[in-house]
């Protein structure tokens, strides 16, 4: 919302302040100014001037020589480009010496005749002539005949003027109109506001009939008044000027006085072509199934019934509070407007425009609700208006309709009652509060108050419809005494103890491990692409493939919720592959969204994810060897050590994947006790190709975070530590190249007796001492009792043992 | 016999040092060597000559004993040394340092803020990202159809599941869920979405951290002494903060907190647009309907919440012009922080 400081100084009293406090009281006052600056800046001795004469150049076609008045004893000879400078024109003059935005103007000599000045066109003043009428941007800006001659045009045009802009909150949609917000500074510098409200009148006969009918409750008042006689020709300057300034531009008087009075009520007005409404009859109702209407702006509408329209007997003539219908458009043939103004329904129209993807100023200020106290006022304000500056007569009473008028008293605002109890007020703010404080505010606010049994009871006028139960005065006290005075105090109350929880405190620990493994933390969207799916060759019963489409995505690359963190990590990977950092070690703990049925029931599940993502050389090159790629082991081992980090090693286990984004022989699914916590593996060569990396040996692996939660360890109670030495075997076994080697050592634990301790794989030999398809494991068995040293004869059992069940089991043969 | 052991002595001590150390050990000091075959020599000597003779012997042997191992000590010395010159390596040579890894600064901002608040006291709380309407919207005061519903643009999934546009829900869960406990003191990080396009400035996808505390007399001046320590705790000792009337449909009254602009200390720049303040986050005290949906008695009962964006402070801490930056993953960006110790 824009407004201007000579247009607000109109309605509340701004002696002794300055723009620039004004703005700075706002915008602390919870209304932020966003932007302050004069219509138009760098403008000096620039004079309105009265062109005497317009004569050909006698050196050049395209040039006039001009005699200009500008109130001084002497005329001036001005020599002009433009083709539409004239005689008898008013326009404006930078002198000798002036100062235009983009420069100073001296004496100059064009084909040999001198020019004292020059005569501005509009650009050349700094004005924004997109919103400018064409004729008035093309060649000089011709200023109104009654412009008087020899005056500032920075004072003429009000382009000293200062512009504000306001941010407001949805809450302040009584601040979209010069009237809030001159209610508004009036309150902080307690002022009285002084904005008359004009009254209708009845003219002595009726001259053009009207009738106004409301036959839908989604209208809530309805008001109209015929004016005729009117010649549609440019607004007065300063109308023109003001408007400009606020960002609306000018187009006729008619326009132009609608659009002024509904920055001044903040009421949005309609005017419709009198001659196109049949039988003088205005019917409010809901638009019928299959009806249309061609609006505004050429566009054919198709109606539905939840929309609103405004019509005759016949068809209707605009869609209510958001576009009139092209039919009814007042044009230069219009010999007679209604003027309309009226409420309705805030949903219905905020429904229609978004709808019909239709935002107008008007519709913003319908859909944030309008002072019902504002649209007799309003319509009364237009159609005086329209009488002074465009040549208008009243043609018809004024006619009203609808529920919502019938309270509002002629010039007095409807209220509502709340109270406030300067106790309630003390205790939520924190500092003392008393009964005088609040009336004073209300004083400045202009709310009529009164105190009874220690509440404060407010008379909260409609133009304030944010208002309504007590803690919303008690935001308008702080607000007008200031946030400054709030104390900062320190919380009364037991003392608790403040915590993560233990999955919070898992994801830590899991990032800090990771980090220190020297791998990098990523952040990445949830949104991937559905393509997603085939590029990670999933199957067409893959669970991941259910992934929760968006209503209405931004993109179709971002249009579902990922099911799995792969894609989100390779994408990573390849931006940086792309950028020739071929070494990375992502890692995100990050949400994947299972639902757990398509199209959505119900919320999805949400899990955690650990996941990595790991290319490249195993260490940063250095000048002490050859580094090596990464590979499956490097990534187990990190794997383990998180594993191992939050207690839970022993317990996972791993078997051969089938995840089919992986490597057939290089893959592992990660369980404890039957139930899935992860995988691990080599990506899949053409996965790694259809995210755009072709080169590399890429691994993956991820951790369900909420599977492991049941399953980490906090709590440790230490062990006695060993008081008799221990004793180690070593062992090479011979078995099938495909045992897998899990197998075999839980062989091996099970049949080792009580004394085993540990056991370790040290070596897996294949080679020209073991046939084609053996492989030789070398264990080292560590063994130990707690009650005595171990002999050789305490060995000789278990190591027999261990013999046996692995001959039996897997054919296992001692390699000597 | 005297003058033999020392001459002996002389010419053992003159040898010693051009000699092999073993050989000459065992030529003087050796169970055959000159000064055992001389001591055999005292059987012929009187009974009053042989302890004095005696005593004598073993004080050269003492003395050569002694030159022995200094002259040892000194062989090996030398011996060390060189060979610590034949292992002497380039010092200045890089170790095999093993990769850096970082936390990336998004966590990392709200790792910090999740430690001033449970500092506090407050429990970090989470909830779903994929949200009911009724959580998101309603619960807090935004009724179906409320303008204010606007101001953030929604993902839907279905007509009543959304992507929710702020931690809030978080707010209305936990007070259904611990109703009617107090205090109610929780911190509240998470991954919000908005329908807006990606540009410098907005992301679809963005996180905040929400604070709130309901119990008996909270007030907004608590609210306050909150900030103003949290303020100090994240910039610095000396932060001034400013609280703005604002608007919020959860909280009733509001405010926008500024804090004074951390890089020109108010004087005018170009981040705190020529203000002197930087406009951090938003807080209120929270609005009775809220309470009251949550099942907490808004008459005896009040509370407080705060909510801010953290792409927004990890841009103004780390100085990064484009939120982008921090979705794009670029390695070379997030290395940077392996250097930074907080």
């Amino acid at each position: 919302m824009k407004i201007t400081w000579n247009w607000l100084s109109q309605y509340v009293d701004l002696q002794g302040l300055t723009p620039k406090q004004v703005a700075e009281d706002l915008t602390n006052a919870g209304i932020p100014v966003e932007y302050l600056a004069p219509v138009a800046t760098g403008i000096e001795n620039v004079v309105v001037g009265h062109v005497k004469s317009a004569d050909q150049h006698p050196n050049a076609d395209r040039l006039r020589v001009c005699t200009v008045a500008v109130g001084a004893a002497a005329d001036l000879t001005i020599v002009c480009g433009a083709a539409n400078v004239a005689a008898g024109q008013r326009v404006p003059v930078a002198l000798v010496g002036a100062r235009l935005p983009q420069g100073p103007i001296g004496k100059s000599t064009l084909r040999g005749v001198a020019s004292e000045g020059m005569i501005c066109s509009a650009s050349e003043l700094g004005l924004d002539v997109r919103l400018l009428p064409r004729d008035q941007t093309t060649g000089i800006f011709v200023l109104p005949a009654d412009a008087p001659v020899g005056e500032s045009i920075v004072e003429y045009l009000e382009l000293s003027d200062m512009v504000m802009e306001l941010e407001l909150t949805p809450n302040r949609s009584d601040c979209l109109s010069l009237r809030g917000v001159a209610y508004e500074v009036a309150a902080l510098y307690s002022r009285k506001v002084s904005m008359q409200a004009p009254e209708l009148r009845t003219p002595p006969q009726e001259k053009l009939p009207l009738t106004v009918e409301v036959a839908t409750d989604r209208c809530m008042a309805y008001s109209a008044q015929v004016v005729s006689g009117l010649s549609l020709r440019p607004s007065p300057l300063w109308m023109q000027t003001r408007l400009l300034a606020v960002g609306v531009r000018p187009i006729n008087n008619i326009v132009d006085i609608t659009n002024y009075v509904m920055f001044e009520w903040g009421q949005p007005l309609h005017a419709f072509d009198y001659d196109a409404i049949a039988g003088g009859r205005i019917i409010v109702r809901d638009a019928q199934r299959e009806e249309a209407l061609m609006t505004l702006d050429g566009q054919a509408r198709a109606l539905e019934p939840a929309m609103t329209v405004i019509a005759d007997p016949e068809k209707a003539l605009g869609l209510a509070g958001v576009m009139g219908g092209e039919s009814s458009e007042v044009t230069a043939n219009t010999r007679a407007v209604v003027i309309e103004s009226a409420l309705f329904d805030p949903l219905q129209t905020r429904r229609t425009g978004k709808r019909l993807q239709l935002r107008s100023e008007a519709g913003t200020r319908f859909e944030k609700g309008i002072d019902p106290a504002a649209t007799l006022p309003a319509l009364a304000r237009a159609v005086e208006l329209l009488c002074a500056y465009g040549g208008g007569a009243i043609a018809s009473g004024p006619r009203l309709a609808g529920a919502a008028l019938a309270d509002v008293e002629p010039g007095q605002d409807a209220v509502r009652q709340v109270g406030v109890r300067a106790a309630r007020a003390a205790a939520v703010l924190g500092f003392a509060v008393d009964a005088g404080q609040i009336l004073s505010v209300c004083e400045r606010l202009q709310f009529a108050a009164r105190e009874e049994n220690g509440t404060v009871l407010v008379d909260v006028p409609s133009r304030r419809p944010d208002i309504r139960i007590e803690e919303d005065l008690i935001e308008e006290i702080a607000r007008l005494v200031g946030y400054d005075h709030i104390p900062a105090t320190m919380i009364v109350g037991p003392l608790t103890g403040g915590e993560l929880s233990r999955a919070q405190y898992l994801t830590r620990l899991a990032t800090d491990h990771l980090i220190a493994l020297g791998m990098q933390q990523v952040v990445t969207y949830s949104f991937v692409s559905p393509t997603v799916a085939e590029r990670m060759r999933l199957q067409p019963d893959d669970e991941l493939l259910r992934m929760i489409p968006l209503l209405h995505p931004l993109s179709e690359e971002r249009s579902v919720l990922r099911t799995t963190m792969l894609p989100s990590l390779l994408e990573v990977a390849e931006y940086n592959v792309n950028r020739r950092r071929v070494d990375l070690r992502l890692f995100e703990i990050g949400t994947v969204y299972l639902p757990e049925s398509l199209p959505l029931q119900k919320q999805p599940t949400e899990r955690r994810v650990i996941a990595g993502l790991l290319i490249g050389q195993v260490q940063a090159p250095s000048p002490h060897g050859e580094s090596r790629t990464i590979d499956f082991f490097d990534v187990k081992g990190m794997v383990e050590s998180l594993l191992l980090r939050m207690g839970l090693e022993d317990k996972a286990q791993y078997t051969r994947s089938q995840a089919p984004f992986l490597h057939g022989g290089q893959a592992a699914d990660i369980e404890t006790a039957g139930s899935a916590i992860g995988l691990i593996g080599k990506i899949h060569r053409d996965v790694c190709a259809n995210f755009g990396m072709d080169l590399t040996d890429a691994f993956y692996f991820e951790l369900s975070l909420e599977a492991l939660l049941p399953l980490v360890r906090d709590r440790l109670r230490v062990e006695d530590l060993p008081r008799y030495p221990g004793v180690s075997r070593d062992l090479a076994l011979v078995v099938s190249r495909t045992l897998p080697v899990a197998e075999l050592l839980s062989s091996v634990r099970s049949a080792a007796g009580l004394f085993l301790e540990d056991v370790r794989v040290f070596d897996v030999y294949t080679g020209e001492h073991v046939g084609d398809a053996e492989k030789s494991v070398a264990l080292r068995l560590s063994f130990r009792s707690r009650e005595r040293t171990l002999a050789d004869d305490d060995l000789q059992e278990p190591m027999a043992a261990i013999l046996r069940a692995a001959k039996s089991a897997y054919g296992a043969v001692l390699r000597e | 016999m005297k003058d033999k052991l020392l001459a002996l002595r002389d010419e053992a001590l003159s040898r010693l040092e051009h000699s092999d150390l073993e050989a000459w050990r065992v030529e003087y000091l050796g169970k055959k060597g000159e000064l055992a075959t001389v001591l055999r020599g005292m059987a012929t000597l009187s009974a009053e000559e042989r302890p004095v003779v005696g005593q004598y012997a073993n004080q050269v042997r003492a003395v050569l004993e002694e030159a022995f191992a200094a002259r040892k000590a000194e062989l090996d010395s030398h011996q060390a040394t060189l060979r610590e010159q034949a292992e002497t390596i380039d010092v200045t040579l890089a170790g095999r340092i093993s990769y850096l890894g970082a936390e990336h600064p998004l966590r990392k901002v709200i790792r910090r803020i999740e430690d001033i608040f449970v500092g506090f006291g407050f429990t970090v709380e989470d909830g779903p990202e994929v949200e009911l309407d009724r959580y998101n919207f309603e619960a807090l005061n935004l009724p179906k159809d409320h303008p204010a519903r606007d101001m953030q643009d929604t993902f839907y999934l279905t007509d009543e599941i959304l992507l929710r546009t702020h931690t809030s829900p978080v707010q209305a869960r936990t007070l259904e869920r611990r109703c009617p406990e107090t205090p109610i003191r929780i911190v509240v990080p998470g991954r919000v979405y908005r329908r807006d396009d990606d540009d410098a400035t907005h992301s679809h996808a963005f996180m905040q951290i929400e604070a709130l505390v309901v119990d008996h007399g909270i007030r907004m001046s608590d609210l306050k002494g909150i900030l103003v320590q949290f303020a100090r705790e994240l910039f610095g000792a000396d932060q001034e903060i400013r609280l703005r009337p604002s608007f919020f449909p959860f909280t009733e009254p509001s405010a926008e907190m500024d804090i004074r602009c951390i890089y020109c200390h108010g004087d005018g720049c170009s981040t705190c647009k020529q203000t002197g303040w930087i406009e951090i986050l938003g807080c209120g005290m929270v609005h009775p309907h809220v309470l009251e949906a949550g099942g907490y008695d808004a008459g005896s009962l009040t509370g407080f919440a705060i909510g801010m964006g953290v792409e927004r402070i990890a841009m103004l801490s780390y100085q990064v012009e484009d939120i982008r930056q921090f979705y794009l993953n670029d390695v070379r960006l997030l290395e940077q922080f392996a250097t930074l110790t907080r």
